[in-house]
């Protein structure tokens, strides 16, 4: 038995005793009557479940598996893309494999979550079982701090972090941001004459037919059809072939077809969901309405209907989803330079403005490379741009978008790994301590 | 034992509510905005389709692409910057101070019938509002940038100032875009630009849209960096296409909206006789209303299930069975005598749309290297 595992099992009984020769086993079982009991079952399962959490071959499992996930996901995006290979390989429990063509998979390799799970796990059990605190291992016990909030973090930024696009034209003021890839089913009651009132269903709540059941929603909604990705098209002996009746009985894209595309997963395409949705219930019922996206002069299109309801007036139709925000930034000029010469872009350049009402604040500031703006929890990067030769070509005024990210844990990589530096110092400094220590006694 | 559950147990709760925090964002939402005022861009793409889309647009993101064209500036004509909804614009000046405007608008889908249009132009001109019957007199085939157009020429006197005007009007359509190009002024200098006109729509070459500005090759390294353009449509890929051998004759060209692949049948006349390649996920609307859309865009009525089922022959394919078709009529664009040879690949997930159409003896000539691209294409 290893030291590390002596370790691991104090009690020692239960494991000692399994790991005997078979002669010593026979011995073992005419053990006299005043001899000490096994402890009861739990215990032995929990005290297993703990060695085999502590354990450092874990760990070592754990990281071999983890720079393996990482060459193969990294060379997986080759074929399927940065955002589908994230998806597959790094946030799920299994990376799946299955046959071309096949309708079945088997997991095949342990995925992100279940590695970093397992390690944080390894690390929190390690932490509370193995290492008493005192002065000695104070710089160990940093080290594993730092290492699990580092996990925690990244866990965190899966969970929390929220990146969306905010376009705006010179002039332009938004409260709000756009999602890159999820869409939202609006219903907003335009009947007050200041403000709307806007009923928000994410769309992976219209993926299911049925009835969207929620107090809060003026009426029913049931999602009759649904297309992960589509375009509303004209009718007519013109619509594209593979168009498609939708069989909306009201609204004004009645009679529009749709053209459901396949399902992309690359990041660079956006998915465009069309569904038919039946506004109100039984004789209140408004009818079924079409809603999706059209394409316009090659851009994503958002359509939105009107309906009366109930003596209230509203609107619904699909859009990319938003995120509104309680200030206002306004685009005031949007630069994009070149290198002379050339068509080569040098720099790219927005003139902003930002009032929060709620704290009477007001004020200017560039958005450009390597200088994000970060306000309100939020950090809008320059992202794409649309200004100078392009935008006057394109009898456009120009226009500016930036990538918003909401990341409420950003600060715990930083301090995680100030957290594993100071337990390095701590730790080699204080064997150095004592080695000086000792020399000069 | 138990004091090391305990320290576990006590990470319950920020775990819950990091979990609640995140899981949040996907229920139904509720709340109140003010109301949005209209956008500071251009409304063009709300009012290029009046009939098509409701009015009401919140924020159409239009900054992505763009269509381009060059021309052949004709003489006496000055280019001046494009207004609104323009591509470009020009002057040309007469005698005694006349003057006459020259417009190109792109619009996207069909913006409204031909019908539409002209009597809103004779509107301008002070001339009734004809009925379709009569639209057909009145069109004038044009070419414009080796293509077939329709040239209206309506001449009458300005509802405002009483003034003779003429309005001479072009339109195109093409690849999911309507054009149009008008000239508008003064009626005797409008008539004598009219040569000058035609050859300026005979000079035009269709460029492909331009894309983007993209961040520059110094430009920080984002945590999704390759996220989509926001609002920008996913264009086809050629990740999706699949392949095959490009019978000789066939030139490649860029395709529309929703085409996968679009082939140009080299050395046929204007219009030219094109294979477009489609896909579509699904049945795709099926063989009978595809069918049926094909014979609308050669003028032929609807048929029933069972009359296309006898029209149809299978043909086997690498990629599954496909259903062929082959119709003559009249182009419902040009006017002109057309034929049009279709073949639907069914697959699991996805339908394929193949459609050979043009001049009926070109169609006949190529009817049978179309079968055999049908037939070997491979799919991904």
């Amino acid at each position: 038995m290893s030291a590390r595992d002596k370790i691991s099992n104090p009690s020692g009984a239960a494991t000692a005793t399994a790991s005997l020769p078979p002669s010593s086993k026979a011995h073992a079982s005419r053990t006299p009557r005043n001899a000490p009991q096994p402890p009861p079952f739990a215990d032995r399962f929990f005290e297993r479940l703990i060695a085999f959490f502590t354990s450092l071959r874990l760990t070592v499992a754990c990281l071999a598996f983890g720079l393996l996930l990482v060459f193969i996901g990294t060379l997986a995006q080759v074929e399927i893309g940065l955002y589908k290979a994230q998806n597959e390989f790094f946030r799920s429990f299994f990376v799946f494999w299955g046959p071309a063509g096949g309708s079945w998979k088997i997991p095949v390799f342990p995925g992100g979550y279940l590695l970093g799970g397992v390690l944080l796990l390894n690390l929190i059990t390690s932490l509370c079982t193995r290492f008493s605190f005192n002065r000695k291992k104070s710089g160990i016990i940093l080290v594993h701090i730092g290492l699990i909030l580092l996990l925690l973090g990244q866990l965190l930024t899966d969970m929390l972090s929220v990146e969306s696009g905010m376009q705006l034209y010179e002039g332009q003021t938004k409260n709000y941001s756009e999602d890159f890839r999820a869409s939202e089913l609006v219903v907003i009651d335009k009947t007050d004459p200041q403000f709307d009132t806007v009923y928000s269903i994410p769309e992976h709540k219209l993926t299911g037919t049925g009835e969207i059941r929620d107090h809060r929603l003026p009426f029913t909604v049931r999602v009759r059809k649904f297309w992960p990705n589509a375009v509303v098209v004209q009718p007519g002996a013109n619509a594209p072939a593979g168009a498609i009746a939708s069989g909306a009985t009201a609204g004004q894209l009645k009679d529009a077809l749709l053209m459901p595309q396949p399902v992309v997963a690359s990041m660079e395409q956006r998915n465009t969901p069309g569904a038919v949705v039946e506004l109100g219930a039984g004789k209140g019922s408004a009818g079924s309405f079409l809603v999706g996206y059209s394409i316009a002069r090659e851009n994503l299109t958002t359509i939105s209907q009107d309906v009366t309801l109930d003596g209230r007036h509203y609107e619904v139709g699909l859009r990319f989803r938003r995120y509104y925000y309680p200030f206002n930034l306004t685009l005031l000029k949007a630069t994009h330079e070149q290198y002379r010469g050339t068509d080569i872009p040098k720099n790219f350049a927005s003139r902003v403005r930002v009032q929060n009402p709620d704290r009477n604040e007001a004020r200017e500031t560039a958005i450009y490379m390597n200088n994000p703006l970060r306000y309100g929890g939020l950090t809008f990067y320059q992202y794409q741009m649309m200004a100078g030769e392009a935008a006057e070509k394109a009898g456009l005024p120009p226009s500016s978008t930036f990538q918003v990210v909401r990341n409420p844990s950003w600060l715990t990589p930083y301090l995680s790994c100030i957290l594993v530096a100071l337990g390095l110092f701590v730790q080699f400094g204080s064997h150095l301590f004592d080695f000086v220590k000792r020399r000069t006694a | 034992m138990f004091c090391t559950l305990r320290r576990l147990a006590s990470l319950r709760w920020p775990l819950l509510a990091a979990l609640l925090a995140g899981c949040g964002r996907n229920d139904v939402q509720v709340y109140r905005v003010a109301k949005e005022q209209a956008p500071a861009q251009p409304q063009e793409l709300a009012r290029a389709q009046p009939g098509a889309m409701p009015p009401g647009h919140p924020d159409v993101s239009a900054a992505a692409t763009t269509p381009e064209l060059k021309w052949k500036l004709p003489a006496g004509w000055e280019e001046v910057a494009p207004g609104e909804m323009r591509l470009a614009s020009f002057h040309v000046k007469g005698q005694s101070g006349k003057q006459a405007d020259v417009g190109v608008f792109p619009l996207p889908g069909m913006a409204g019938s031909d019908l539409d249009n002209v009597n809103r132009w004779r509107g301008q001109v002070g001339l009734a509002p004809i009925a379709e019957a009569e639209l057909a007199k009145l069109a004038q085939a044009v070419e414009i940038g080796a293509q077939s157009g329709q040239l209206y020429d309506l001449a009458g006197q300005n509802p405002s100032s009483g003034d003779k005007t003429r309005i001479l009007a072009a339109i195109l359509r093409r690849e999911g875009m309507a054009w149009f190009f008008k000239m508008n002024g003064d009626d005797e200098l409008v008539a004598k630009q009219k040569p000058a006109f035609v050859e300026f729509l005979k000079s035009l070459s269709f460029q492909a849209a331009q894309a983007a500005a993209a961040l520059p090759p110094s430009h920080p390294p984002i945590d999704t960096s390759a996220t989509p353009a926001l609002g920008a449509a996913a264009a086809a890929s050629d990740s999706g296409k699949p392949s095959w051998q490009v019978p000789p004759g066939w030139q490649e060209t860029p395709g529309g909206q929703f085409l996968v692949a679009k082939f140009l049948i080299q050395g046929s006349e204007t219009p030219p006789t094109s294979v477009n390649v489609s896909m579509s996920a699904g049945e795709g609307g099926g063989l009978v209303g595809n069918v049926n859309r094909w014979r609308g865009q050669l003028g032929l009525g609807q048929l029933s299930d069972t009359e296309i089922n006898k029209l149809v022959t299978p043909v086997d394919t690498i990629g599954g069975k496909a259903m062929l078709i082959d119709m003559t009529g009249t182009d419902a664009r040009t006017g002109q005598k057309a034929r049009l040879v279709g073949a639907i690949v069914s697959q699991p997930e996805r339908t394929w749309f193949y459609k050979l159409m043009g001049n009926d003896q070109i169609v006949a000539r190529e009817k049978a290297a179309f079968t055999t691209f049908v037939q070997t294409a491979r799919y991904p």
